[in-house]
Parts: C-alpha cells; structure tokens; sequence
C-alpha cells in the first residue's frame, strides 16, 4: 500500500500511522499527544492562511504545521 | 552505584531493548501506553452504532472556514476592545474624578503634608486603581474566549503568519490586544508555552500603540495637521506595528536565539464558559496587577511629586532637553512631560499644559508660537511618544513576568534608543524636503 508524509494528504483523506521520524522535543510531543504507529489519522481542515493543518486522531482533534506533519508518515488505505 | 555505573547500565539496557524491537525507547512506551489503552477501552467501552456530527465540529465548520476564519478572528478581536474599552470607559472617568478631588481635599489640609496626601499618595493610589476596570474586563473577554476553546482556534488561524516572524499563533492575540492596553497584553503572554517566543512577545509589545498613546496624537495631529489629523494618527499605528514585527526578527535572530516551539496542540471541544470559571480567571491575573504593578506605579509616582516638590523638575528637564535638539524638539517643558509620559502615556499633553499654563487643547499652539515647533517636530516628537517606554506600568509588568529586571531594563533602554533613532532620522531627513 502507498505510503506518504501526512502533509501531503488533502482534507477528507485518512490513513493509519506507519512511522513517526523526526526528532528532540517535537517527536516526543507528537507521541505524548497520541500520535503513534497503527493509529488512525485523517486530515480535517488547513488553516485560512495554508499552515498549520488540522487532523482528527484517536476521537480529537489536533493541529500541527506542515513541517511537523512532514515526519509522519501514512499508509493511505483503500 | 556510581553515576558512570548507572549510566552504563542504562545505555547497555537500550541497546538490548534495541536489539529486540528496532525501535527506539520512547517509541516503544508511547507504544506500550497506547496499546494498552485501547486494550482496556476495548473490554470496557461500548459505541454508539453511528457516530454523530458533534455540535462543535459544525461551529468550527464556520469559526475556522476558509474565508470565514480570519474575518471572525478580528471581529471577535474588535468585539474584545468594545467590551473593554467602551464598557470601562465611564468607571475610569468616576475613579479619574473620585480621586482628583479627593486629591483636592486633602491638599486643602494645607503644608507639605497635604500636598504628599494629596497629589502624592491619593493621586498614586488612583493611578494604579483607573487600571482596574480595564485590566478586569478584558481579563473577563479573554477568560470567556479562552474557556471556550475560541483561543486555541485563534492560535490556528493566525500562526502562520506570526511564525513567518519568529512568533506562535498565540502572539497574535496579545500583540492586538496591546492596542488596548500593554498590561493585560503582557499578562496574556502566558498561553504562549515557549518561553522563547514568550518573551519575544513581551519585548515587542509596548510598540502595540496602547489607548493612553491616543490623546497626544488626537491633540497634536489635530493642530499641526488639521486636514489630515486621522491619517497621521493611524500613521501611527502603522509605524508601531512595523517597528514592531522588525524587532521580532531581530531579536529572534540575535538576542532570543533558539529553536520556535512547536505548534501540536488540542484544539478542546466548544465548551460554554462558566460564571465561576470566567470570574476565578479574571481575579487572579487582576490580583497579580493590582500588587505587582500596584507597588511600583505607587512609587514612582510619589518620586515624581517629589521631584516637582522640591523643584527639582525644571533643571532635569534642562538637563535631558539637549538630548532632543537632533529630534527637533529639544526644549525643557517637552523633556519634562516626556519623563512625566514614563509614568503614564496620558500625562505627556497634560504635564506639557500645566507647564505652560494652557488647556490640554492649547497644548498644539503653545508648541508652535512659544516653542516655535514645526509640523515636521511634532510629527518626530509623536513617534518619539509612540516608541519610548510605554509606561512605569508596564515596566512593572515586563519585571513580573519575566521574573527578572533584565528585561524591563532592556525594554526601556531599546524602546528609548529606537525612539531616539526614528524621531531624530524623521526630523532630519523630513528637514531636508520641507
């Protein structure tokens, strides 16, 4: 199945979490946050201005810029 | 033990784990806690069969929209400054008018004692007191906006421009509210996490034009500029906001060096703000006005009557005017007023008219036909007023939340300097063309 980061899914498109890269204080926040291999993510909206996005994962929603979606990778399912 | 024991230990102990999953630890516990988690919810949790559309997915449908997002953004902003400014307005004016004539009473006691009592200590105590209506009504406006989860989508809508210049989406709200006041501004830095970008938000601050900068502009603009007096005053505005995105870039480059931070947060449900909630919030930060800022208003105040007690005003208004030759207004009643303006924006006009015996509204004209002032030297010497420490107010503030005298004392060394440096090039350049 296609991977690809999670920056580059458009609003409506989901996919489940294979690899959370990056690194220090962001990583951990991300995974603090519940963003972690296996989940569920889908992308809800971008914000007026074109960053940061927002995404709905684990039944919440979360919003992070671009750059940080960057390190997610996703497997787009069906 | 020794630490290099425990240290090895550990290390051996990643590498192990690392052997075993190919992965790394903190991976593996996000891992571990997640899967456990859903494990647990599995074996306890039932699901409604369909799931709805949440009432707060369809406000946000609207609230964060496309088109929609940034126009709510700044009505809410302009709903906020309704609410505090026009709201307060009338309790500023009875605390205003309470206190001079309290003021009045007590100097009539007559002696040295009632002039301390009365324009020292009564008229101390009411500046620090004509803050509170303003400072507790946005406090309020913002507890509601922040207890409904309006301000994390405000954080959303404006980040991407406030971290083109080294901000966070949550700068924009303090930066506007410094329209207002920088007071409560600077107190409501602290949604911002980073303290990095914190502290860059406070330092650029004062150079949000607050309410008390506006009556030199409506006095001055209105008598050197009469045809255009709105356009100079929002002229104003427009060189504050300049200034002050240039001194987040310089300052994020040079002297608040260090990585932005993050932008992964919740964006909370929509919740409706409770009375308790809302009223708790607005005590607490008031409170922390009130005898931080309070103690030091208080002080200067009182230094200042001091001062003018004793006489010794005119020879430090002689003494700091040649300073303002360059800017074009180097005359000692300006440099009087400009170190009454320390204390408080609005007194620049007023301590300017009670030295030179003039209504507030003949200030512009003792200027010109006294002083001999051009247009072009008033200009420089209201953007010298918009730049220069905003107040000993807020001065008290910077010290509060910075927990430290660095940086108020960098704030009014950069703020004086910057004002210097505009109003002198201002003037010198303009005189070349007029």
């Amino acid at each position: 199945m296609p991977t690809k980061p999670l920056k580059e899914l458009k609003p409506g498109e989901k996919g489940k979490i294979i690899k959370v890269g990056g690194g220090g204080s962001i990583r951990r926040r991300l995974l603090d946050m519940g963003v972690v291999s296996g989940s569920e993510i889908e992308v809800e909206r971008v914000a007026p201005l074109g960053d940061p996005i927002e995404v709905r994962i684990k039944g919440y929603h979360l919003t992070l810029r671009k750059e940080e979606a960057g390190s997610i990778q996703v497997e787009i399912g069906r | 033990m020794d630490s290099k024991e425990i240290i090895d230990a550990k290390d051996k102990s990643l590498a192990h784990l690392r052997s075993i999953y190919h992965e790394d630890t903190e991976t593996l516990i996000a891992d571990g806690r997640y899967g456990f988690i859903s494990g647990l919810l599995k074996e306890t949790l039932k699901r409604p069969p369909i799931e709805r559309v949440a009432l707060s997915d369809k406000i946000d449908r609207v609230i964060v929209n496309r088109w929609l997002g940034i126009p709510i953004f700044l009505l809410l902003m302009f709903g906020v400054f309704e609410f505090t400014f026009v709201l307060s307005g009338p309790f500023m004016d009875w605390i205003d008018e309470g206190f001079g004539w309290l003021a009045g009473q007590a100097a009539g006691i007559g002696g040295w004692f009632g002039f301390l009592l009365g324009d020292g200590i009564i008229a101390g105590i009411g500046s620090v007191l004509i803050f509170v209506p303003p400072i507790f009504l946005l406090f309020i406006a913002l507890a509601v906006l922040e207890d409904s989860g309006y301000l994390a989508r405000a954080a959303f809508v404006m980040d991407r421009l406030m971290h083109r210049i080294g901000l966070h989406g949550r700068s924009m709200v303090p930066m506007l509210l410094g329209f207002g006041c920088n007071i409560p501004a600077i107190m409501a830095t602290r949604t911002i996490e980073n303290p990095r970008d914190r502290l860059v938000t406070i330092l650029i601050n004062p150079l949000m034009s607050c309410g008390a900068r506006l009556p030199i502009y409506i006095i001055l603009a209105g008598f050197f500029f009469p045809a255009h007096a709105a356009l100079v005053t929002f002229f104003m505005y427009i060189i504050g906001v300049i200034l002050a995105i240039l001194m987040a870039f310089i300052l994020r480059r040079w002297v608040v060096r260090g990585e932005s931070g993050h932008f992964v947060m919740e964006l909370p449900p929509y919740r409706l703000p409770t009375i308790t909630g809302v009223l708790t919030h607005m005590w607490e930060k008031g409170r922390v006005f009130l005898i931080r800022a309070g103690t030091i208003i208080f002080a200067v105040v009182v230094l200042i009557w001091l001062l003018d007690y004793t006489g010794a005003l005119e020879p430090i208004g002689r003494a700091f005017a040649p300073i303002f030759v360059p800017c074009g207004f180097g005359f000692w009643p300006l440099a009087v007023a400009l170190v009454f303006g320390f204390l408080a924006k609005e007194v620049v006009v007023g301590t300017f008219g009670v030295l030179f015996g003039v209504g507030s509204a003949m200030v512009g004209g003792a200027m010109a036909f006294e002083l001999g002032m051009t247009p072009l030297a008033a200009f420089a010497f209201m953007v010298f007023c918009l730049i220069y420490v905003p107040c000993v107010a807020t001065i008290g503030v910077i010290r509060r939340e910075t927990n430290s005298w660095r940086w108020p004392a960098f704030t009014v060394a950069y703020t004086v300097a910057l004002g210097w440096v505009m109003a002198t090039l201002i003037y010198q350049i303009g005189s070349l063309f007029v």
